[in-house]
């Protein structure tokens, strides 16, 4: 195995996240990181990029909106305006998020649960009597879509459009940046004009789905308008889906070369939740979230710039011994304390995390009950992605 | 002993009400509200409750007395 660690150059503070290295086997980089430079620059940008990796500096900067603010447009992906709530700062980002949390809280997710579970089965279905499947194509990628679906009451068969879409604004398949932002603008176009549409019709036919429920929320007195409709949708897209298929990759993969932890969830099914918990801690699939320096701030010698951008390692957060200790870098599915920060934290702490636990607790539970025994298919090469770490294939054999 | 939850600091994990429910309840929002606000607990949930202060991400609950 190459090792991650060599992606960090403490002789000029520089390091590379955004490797395939990496993402495969992030925690040798992340160790190194917090170890020899707990700021380090993005090598091969322009300075002004710095990368925070300690859990309590990680911790220090989701709380700290005043000096690392989320009010930047990051890149052009396909968006019109600041998208709510994740690029607004407080205190106008409350406002919003006291009116959509209600609709994402775990008790409002509650009756979603049997539909959770129906739909997990029929992805298994699918499968199951082949004794193999490839995970990530074949039950990662369409379970979040068609959760997705079912949430906001929208066709089951739309599944194939929206797993394009997502596809062409995430990875658009061309390594040329102005193509690359022409194929996220078209997409942005075409997304948008289809929540118009289902917007029009909830209007016309008061359906219950959680589109129709914030058609009819106020934010300050005043009803959601229809931009920031389309703009929740998109977010929804943008953010629900592949992070949810890349949490089931890496823990899928992760249980298929670990047996022992596999039986555990197979003979007593009450640990999984605790398992969702620990495998995002120890996986943190979305590695990093990004911030623009507000003020200026000093952090272990480095000076931070108004305008400078900062990368947020939630993943070497989440692994450092310093907040979780000396068995930080191993799995243990009985861990008393665990305060991760996958799904962020502070203001901006994930809107959709009930959902997606939802979401993971049911894939564990029906996949361990269905399936008890799997593993990676001999020879199998699996690629992590960078930043959001899905497998690009990951070919499972079942016992 | 008691439990504090310093609301300023909640944003709604909901660690607490999931690994503790017959200690800690949420609101609409998601947030925290504790079963036993400025009482003691009972000691068959200290432990539990324990448990959830140690899961919050936010630092937003400790145990006191
Ligand atoms: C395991 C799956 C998921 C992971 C690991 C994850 C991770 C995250 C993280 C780290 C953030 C913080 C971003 C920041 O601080 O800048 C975030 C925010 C957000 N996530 Fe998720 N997410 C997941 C699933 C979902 C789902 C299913 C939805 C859709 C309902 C969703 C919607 C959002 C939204 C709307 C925000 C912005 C919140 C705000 O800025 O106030 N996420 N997520
Ligand atoms: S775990 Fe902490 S942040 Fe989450 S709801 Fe409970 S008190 Fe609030």
């Amino acid at each position: 195995m190459i090792d991650s660690a060599a992606e960090v150059h403490p002789e000029d503070r520089a390091a590379n996240p955004y490797s395939s290295v990496v993402a495969a086997h992030p925690q040798p980089f992340y160790a190194r990181l917090r170890d020899e430079c707990p700021v380090a620059a993005m090598e091969g940008m322009p300075e002004g990029v710095h990368i925070i990796s300690r859990y309590e500096d990680v911790k220090f900067a989701l709380k700290h909106h005043e000096i690392f603010s989320s009010d930047f447009v990051a890149v052009d992906i396909g968006q019109d305006r600041p998208l709510i709530p994740l690029q607004i700062d407080p205190p106008e980002h409350a406002h919003y998020r006291r009116v959509m949390d209600p609709h994402l809280s775990a008790k409002e997710l509650a009756h979603l649960e049997a539909d959770a579970r129906r739909l997990v089965n029929e992805v298994v279905d699918r499968f199951i009597d082949r004794g193999e499947c490839d995970f990530h194509a074949e039950f990662s990628m369409p379970l979040p879509c068609l959760v997705f679906l079912s949430l906001t009451g929208l066709p089951l068969g739309e599944l194939d459009r929206f797993l394009t879409w997502k596809d062409n604004i995430i990875r658009p398949e061309t390594f040329d940046m102005d193509e690359a932002a022409a194929i996220r603008r078209q997409t942005g176009a075409d997304m948008y004009a289809f929540f118009e549409d289902a917007i029009d019709q909830r209007a016309a036919n008061g359906t219950d789905d959680i589109i129709s429920r914030f058609m009819k929320t106020e934010v300050d007195g005043r009803l959601m308008s229809r931009d920031e409709m389309l703009d929740l949708c998109y977010l929804f897209i943008l953010g629900g889906l592949d992070t949810v298929t890349a949490t089931l990759d890496c823990s899928i993969a992760y249980l298929a070369q670990h047996p022992d932890h596999r039986r555990e969830l197979v003979d007593d099914p009450s640990l999984i939740p605790n398992a969702v918990e620990e495998l995002l801690r120890m996986q943190t699939p979305v590695m990093q979230v990004l911030r623009v320096v507000a003020r200026p701030h000093r952090m272990h010698g480095v000076e931070m710039k108004p305008g400078d951008h900062a990368v947020v390692m939630l993943g070497s957060a989440d692994t450092d011994p310093g907040e979780f200790g000396a068995d930080a870098d191993l799995v243990n599915l009985h861990r008393e304390a665990n305060r991760h920060l996958a799904f962020g934290g502070g203001p901006h702490r994930c809107l959709g995390s009930h959902l997606a636990r939802l979401e993971l607790r049911v894939a564990l539970e029906v996949l361990h009950e269905r399936i008890p025994d799997y593993r990676i298919a001999a020879g199998a090469d699996l690629e992590y992605s960078p930043g959001i770490r899905e497998i690009k294939s990951l070919p499972l054999v079942f016992a | 002993m008691k439990v504090r939850l310093d609301d300023e600091l909640c944003v709604g994990h909901g660690r607490c009400y999931a690994l503790a429910p017959d200690v800690f309840d949420a609101d609409d929002q998601g947030h925290c509200v504790l079963r036993f606000d400025d009482e003691d607990l009972p000691e068959r949930f200290v432990d539990v409750a324990k448990q959830a202060v140690a899961n919050c991400p936010e630092d937003a609950l400790a145990m006191e007395g």
